[in-house]
């Protein structure tokens, strides 16, 4: 009785040792974050982010829809009229305000899906804890201009 | 033949009256036929063919554009065939041929006839590869109104307002196929005072609002059901507001007082209820500075030094000056507070107790009205007596202009203006100011030699006036003056107005004398009436904002009513009449120690006022922004807006309609002013215990037996009207005895004031936009005056008087009679009071700034 135990036990032992021989030649899975980048699929949906064209000029015109698009009541635009010696926009409007209020938000990219020149696109950027309820309402200067500028027009 | 047609649309059968169209016979039955040329207001063109129907012919099924074509009997008509749907598509595909896709960027996408009608109709998918027809954008057809003219689908539903309503062809359709486009005619703006109306029936986004220019979404505003607070019309208006801020006003049907129009003034001038200018927290005057405080701090102050003030002078020292620009509620708690608190009927407002006032106002407005499809107006002959309606009350100018072009109505206009109306049919008779008794007699007499029968004993006191009087005093020919007063006798039913510039001073009773004369002699005295021009005139009057009268017009004598009203609010009455609102600042600082100003401004009125204001030992004003009068003040209380509380006013035909709450600043401490009249009634030893201005709204109804009834929930959207009979006070001729015309010598003009619509005032110079369109401190001279000066347009003159100077610039107009001179009151750092005294005509003179002389000498 003992015996069959003690070999029974062995056998087991043997089992789980040899899953981990098995894997000790593997790349481990575990990713050092911060000090290594965390692999992100391209349609990953982290922090706002408001762009611009290659001229410079802002591509959010304030027709406020993804406002009416969010589920959650989550983005504030006010729109205004574009000074036409010096537009912010293409055209004759343009968002005087755009804030994103992260507290709220749900990260379910309706806003992306409704914007009409792609001028706002949830980016990479998921590191948004914070100290303050304040910042965490993304306003138009901190969405113009991400601190890591890597962002790619998702193709659909 | 019957007048009911019976009619099958998509096999249902619909009963209508005959002559309807087809497209409203359908609504009838609840189905859509699309449209965007046809309006219910305006005539059928069947110009954009998207109303294609069709309609059972001997020839078989036809299309036929149903915005066109009226009932027939046994008319067969189907709008779901194969066929009407293949040219829906198709006439929406060429409507789209051109429009470009400017939806997120256009102030209409939300709320479009385009966009709606391409989703329930439309093709689905777009064919056009080409690119679009590229036109004008963002071009600018006056101060307010922004035309694309790429996004217009040619519909003409705005030129055929301007001329079947404004009577204004202002607009015009330019080029030919693809190329028309709607455009100003010959460059010069629209500046017809309804001309916004355009910007509500554009069916695209082609015609948008300046002022509210992307300011709002339509759907993220909340819409609140109100009352424009502008003038006496009380147009009904829908305020539509986001995150606390009043974004845009569009008018609100209501077929009893403006059908859906509302002026521009109305429309755009809202820029003041958000402005920064505002006053948000109470302000206290300590070492000559006005500080801010709180409430508790400027309530306890108020109430200390009223009450020290009353001990030392009596009760009669105090003033309280009330508004009627605010709403009976604060009207009615002001007077309350006067009378029962203080203990004086020292209570009045501007054009209160100094106007000669017929209480009820118009008996309907309906009366003069002219829907496109409705009945002609019941008042066949409309008497305006020293009214424009074309500067003071727009749209009542919009009724009558329809009510003559499509009515049949006949207009006679006495004015010293040769006011913009009196390029319709009937009499004109432009008098001088002050001559005001004589021309009211002669039209009586008239009217006496035109009407059968017996003469009243009217006779004798109008005998003795004569053509040569006429056409010497008042300077109208007297044929003019025989024509209207026949026109008036012989009419079946006329509608006599006369407005506060007739009213007002010593010459105000012989008018309102005369006019009853008139009134009666020619069998129209029901519909005698007096229009004050404020949004609530009518309702402070009612209210007892007056020093002879109690709310609901009882004299303060009356010892039944005062017993009444102190049952109802506790204490003794004070019955002595009051001093009027003239009197009060004649007075400020002699008999008047402290004032108690709520929503007034007199010190922009006369220089006289605003010295006085400074001499008094309490001055409270209770304002939105810090006004000249509010600069003088030792306390001042910040209010709210008509747009920010609950409230009620009553227009110029009796109808008292809702105004409620629809934004308001969550970081002001303004207050609205039932509740500081209420806090400061408790400080003295009161307790009214309103719960809410609701509570308020009940109290008036059942306190006046002429508001009994008019309860917040009974008003409604629409108002309600009350029963003017038992204020409508018994006629009776009484002679009427002409005054002596200001001394004038040949060099000297006739002083002509008025009110115009885009004046200095706070409430339309805060809209930036329009600016330009203001009146500017300006005096209006005929171009023969001005030549005969030796000064030109834009220049300045200096008019002067024994009472005081004015420096003005010049501009010229036919409208002003020659010899007269034209400064409407409101203007922008011009108080057009400095020169009166009391009466409303003075003489004047006019000469040149100097420099211009010299400047002239030495070219």
């Amino acid at each position: 009785m003992a015996i069959n135990s003690f070999i029974k036990g062995a056998l087991e032992i043997g089992k789980a040792m040899g899953v981990t021989l098995k894997t000790l030649r593997e790349k481990p899975v575990t990713t050092e974050y911060p000090r290594d980048p965390v692999p992100l699929y391209p349609r990953f949906r982290g922090k706002h982010e408001l762009r611009r064209y290659e001229n410079g000029l802002e591509r959010c015109i304030g027709c406020m829809l993804c406002e009416a698009a969010c589920p959650t009541g989550a983005i504030y635009v006010e729109a205004a009229e574009n000074d036409p010696a010096n537009p912010t926009s293409p055209g004759e409007r343009y968002a005087k305000v755009y804030e994103v209020n992260l507290l709220r938000c749900v990260f379910c990219g309706d806003c992306e899906e409704a914007c009409p020149t792609e001028a706002i696109v949830l980016g990479h950027d998921f590191a948004m804890a914070n100290y303050n309820r304040r910042d965490f309402i993304l306003t138009k200067d901190v969405l113009l201009n991400p601190q890591e500028a890597h962002v790619v027009i998702r193709p659909e | 033949m019957s007048d009911q047609v019976t009619l099958t649309i998509d096999g249902r059968q619909v009963t209508v009256p005959a002559g309807t169209l087809v497209v409203d016979a359908a609504a009838a039955l609840r189905i859509e036929i699309p449209v965007f040329c046809s309006h219910p207001k305006l005539d059928p063109v069947a110009c954009c063919r998207m109303c294609l129907v069709e309609i059972e012919g001997p020839r078989g099924p036809m299309l036929q554009t149903a915005c066109s074509v009226p009932v027939r009997e046994g008319m067969v008509v189907r709008t779901d065939t194969e066929q009407v749907k293949a040219t829906q598509e198709a006439n929406l595909a060429f409507i789209l041929l051109n429009h470009p896709l400017d939806c997120p960027i256009c102030d209409k996408g939300g709320e479009c006839p385009l966009q709606d009608q391409t989703m329930r109709f439309g093709p689905g998918i777009s064919q056009l590869v080409e690119p679009k027809r590229r036109k004008q954008k963002h071009y600018l057809i006056s101060d307010t109104i922004v035309l694309d003219q790429e996004r217009c689908v040619v519909c003409w539903r705005c030129i055929r307002y301007l001329e079947e309503w404004e009577d204004k062809p202002q607009l015009g359709l330019f080029e030919r196929g693809g190329e028309t486009i709607i455009d100003i005619q010959d460059g010069k703006p629209v500046d017809a005072k309804t001309g916004g109306n355009i910007i509500d029936i554009c069916p695209v986004g082609a015609l948008t609002n300046r002022v509210a220019r992307f300011a709002f979404r339509p759907w993220e505003i909340e819409r609140t059901p109100s009352i424009c607070n502008h003038c006496s019309i009380g147009c009904n208006v829908r305020l539509d507001s986001r995150t606390h801020k009043l974004r845009r006003i569009i008018g609100r049907e209501n077929m009893a007082v403006n059908d859906q129009w509302i002026c521009d003034k109305g429309r755009f001038a809202h820029a003041w209820v958000n402005h920064e200018e505002r006053l948000t927290t109470p302000l206290l005057r300590k070492n000559g500075q006005l500080v801010p405080a709180t409430w508790g701090e400027a309530v306890q102050y108020v109430a200390d030094r009223l009450r020290a003030v009353k001990q030392q002078h009596g009760a009669d020292a105090v003033g309280g000056i009330g508004s009627a620009k605010l709403s009976n509620e604060a009207n009615y708690l002001l007077q309350r507070f006067m009378r029962q608190v203080v203990g004086t009927n020292n209570i009045d407002h501007r054009d209160g107790g100094a106007v000669a006032a017929l209480p009820g106002g118009i008996p309907a407005l309906a009366d003069v009205m002219k829907p496109q499809y409705g009945p002609n107006p019941k008042v066949d002959t409309i008497f305006l007596f020293g009214v424009d309606p074309s500067e003071e009350l727009p749209i009542l100018d919009l009724h009558l202009k329809r009510a003559v072009r499509r009515g049949g109505a006949k207009l006679i206009i006495a004015h010293p203006r040769q006011v913009e109306l009196t390029r319709y049919n009937g009499p004109y008779l432009r008098y001088r100011p002050g001559s005001e008794a004589t021309l009211l007699n002669g039209l009586t007499k008239y009217a006496l030699a035109a009407t059968e029968g017996d003469k009243p004993k009217v006779e004798q006191m109008v005998g003795d006036v004569t053509d040569a009087h006429l056409a010497d005093l008042c300077g109208v020919d007297p044929d003019a003056v025989q024509a209207a007063a026949t026109l008036l006798a012989t009419s079946k039913s006329a509608l006599i107005v006369y407005g506060p510039m007739a009213a007002r001073g010593e010459t105000g009773q012989a008018v309102l004398n005369g006019l009853t004369n008139l009134a009666m002699v020619t069998g129209h005295y029901e519909r005698l009436a007096y229009v004050g021009l404020e949004a609530n005139s009518h309702g402070a009057r009612d209210l007892g904002v007056l020093p002879t009268h109690l709310p609901g017009y009882a004299a303060v004598e009356d010892a039944e009513a005062r017993s009444r009203f102190a049952a109802k609010w506790g204490g003794d009455l004070p019955t002595r009449p009051g001093l009027s609102y003239k009197a009060m600042l004649d007075a400020a600082g002699s008999a008047i120690k402290a004032l108690y100003i709520m929503g007034a401004n007199p010190a922009s009125e006369r220089p006289v006022w605003a010295e006085n204001l400074e001499k008094l030992d309490l001055l409270v004003v209770q304002e939105l922004f810090l006004t000249e009068t509010a600069a003088k003040a030792h306390v001042v209380l910040p209010a709210l807006s008509w747009a920010e509380v609950d409230g009620t006013f009553t227009n110029l035909e009796r109808r008292v309609q809702r105004a409620p709450r629809a934004v308001r600043d969550p970081h002001s401490k303004a207050a609205p002013d039932w509740m500081i009249l209420d806090h400061l009634a408790s400080r003295l030893g009161s307790r009214w215990g309103y719960a809410d201005e609701h509570a308020v709204t009940r109290d008036i109804s059942e306190s006046v037996p002429l508001y009994a009834g008019l309860t917040w929930e009974a008003l409604g959207d629409q108002g309600l009207q009350y029963d003017a009979a038992p204020v409508r006070p018994r006629p009776a001729y009484r002679k009427v005895v002409q005054a002596p015309l200001p001394a004038a010598d040949s060099a000297s003009f006739a002083l002509v004031t008025g009110t115009v619509l885009y004046d200095g005032g706070d409430l339309f110079r805060l809209t930036r936009q329009m600016a330009n369109m203001a009146f500017g401190a300006t005096a209006v001279l005929h171009p023969a005056d001005a030549e005969k000066l030796g000064v030109e347009a834009g220049d300045p003159v200096v008019v002067s008087n024994a009472h005081g100077e004015l420096t003005l610039q010049v501009k010229l107009d036919v409208q002003v009679p020659p010899g007269a001179v034209w400064i409407p009151e409101s203007l922008p750092g011009a108080p057009v009071g400095a020169l009166l005294n009391g009466s409303d005509a003075a003489a004047v003179s006019v000469r040149p700034v100097v420099e211009r002389q010299a400047a002239l000498a030495a070219d």
